[in-house]
């Protein structure tokens, strides 16, 4: 993956996190990194240049990253409506997944992120390009998936126990079944 | 995990995915949206993948290749475990001056805790609070403390439940404050949670008991 002259932009509304982030992105070569602590400054720095990749913190003040990252897709005259965005979580309980793949994200990393996590995951973005959907409710990359035998995040590996869960929130997913959560058509599961 | 499912990202499915986007069969037309990011070559449609896009007429769905991907896809990039181990040492250079970094979080955090506790007027002190735990949990995560973000992240548990509505229970808040304290001091920074169970286990049943 070449990230060189790509132009990303980190919003995380804590300076440390931002600078760890920034660490392990000028690792992967990308020379371009740029830094916002909360939506305001997300939405300047898109109407001042052009953003290549956003990553995202779920939490990102004031209303969150899903908030924002609806904004961005919902806004029809908008150069960045189909931008990668990479939101960050901490909260991985399928629900909350679920929710950032409704509102349009591209991706959801677990935080704490490790190198490995987030290279993958922009990896991923980079090469399997997705299509978008655009309809009266959604605007944002296909979500279609199909799971097997995967009932609120239980139960889908062989060895798996039964596990009950309660209703609205459900266990936290692993990084694969997040990524699960997002592979779509080019997998061949729709 | 299957192992389509379950591929690591950007691996195998990246190359074939590379070649693909060369490789297009020219096929059912779409109109490309009313957007600027949409490349010209995202236009053309693969007519084997376009089943389900015809069942919708109020959906509209096309291809997007961004300035992003098609620029990440070019050759000269490094290798996986080149820039992966590229960021490791980006890390390993930060992680000297992480103690002060969490000496000053720990410390902030129980002084504001103290403050609330004493009656002092602290107006939006559970979102500082859990931005500065949140900060904790997730730099210990990705430095390798594990105790910290274990018990950072127990805390937060704590405080993503008071901003829900459960009841603001002071003394399992500082039950973890005192933890953190521990957790900071040089013989236990680097421990990983399963090596202190009676601490890890005292606060997962703090926990449990609070958010219920």
């Amino acid at each position: 993956m070449n990230l060189r002259d790509l132009v990303i932009l980190v919003a995380d509304p804590s300076s440390y996190i931002s600078m760890l982030i920034h660490g392990m992105l000028r690792g992967f070569g990308s020379n371009k990194i740029l830094e916002v602590r909360n939506s305001n400054g997300v939405l300047q720095t898109l109407m001042g240049q052009k953003i290549d990749i956003m990553i995202c913190d779920m939490h990102l003040p004031p209303h969150g990253g899903l908030s924002l990252t609806r904004a961005i897709r919902g806004k029809t005259d908008n150069e960045h409506r189909t931008m990668p965005i990479l939101i960050m979580s901490s909260d991985s309980r399928e629900a909350t997944i679920k929710r950032a793949r409704d509102a349009g994200a591209n991706m959801v990393i677990a935080k704490p992120i490790s190198p490995a996590n987030l290279y993958d995951r922009l990896s991923w973005i980079a090469f399997n390009p997705r299509k978008f959907v655009d309809t009266a409710t959604y605007f944002g990359p296909d979500r279609r998936f199909k799971i097997e035998g995967y009932p609120g995040g239980v139960g889908r590996r062989a060895g798996d126990k039964e596990v009950e869960i309660g209703a609205e929130s459900g266990p936290a997913l692993a990084q694969d079944d997040i990524d699960n959560l997002f592979s779509s058509v080019q997998t061949g599961q729709d | 995990m299957t192992k389509g499912k379950g591929q690591k990202p950007g691996q195998k499915s990246g190359a074939k995915s590379g070649s693909k986007s060369g490789a297009k069969k020219p096929g059912r037309s779409v109109t490309a949206p009313p957007i600027a990011d949409v490349s010209a070559a995202g236009a053309v449609e693969n007519t084997t993948s376009g089943k389900k896009e015809a069942s919708s007429p109020a959906a509209r769905i096309f291809p997007v290749d961004t300035h992003f991907q098609q620029m990440a896809r070019r050759v000269g990039g490094l290798q996986r475990d080149k820039a992966i181990e590229r960021a490791q040492t980006a890390l390993d250079v930060v992680k000297p001056a992480y103690e002060d970094f969490l000496e000053r979080e720990v410390t902030g955090l129980a002084d504001l805790v103290r403050k609330v506790e004493t009656g002092h007027d602290e107006p939006g002190w559970i979102e500082t609070a859990a931005f500065r735990t949140r900060q904790l949990r997730d730099s210990g995560g990705t430095l390798g403390y594990e105790l910290i973000a274990f018990v950072a992240g127990s805390l937060c548990e704590l405080f993503d439940s008071i901003e829900t509505g459960s009841e603001c229970n002071m003394e399992s808040i500082i039950c973890h404050i005192d933890a953190l304290m521990l957790a900071r001091q040089k013989s236990y920074r680097r421990l990983r949670p399963e090596q202190v169970p009676e601490l890890t286990k005292g606060l997962q049943r703090v926990v449990k008991h609070v958010t219920i």
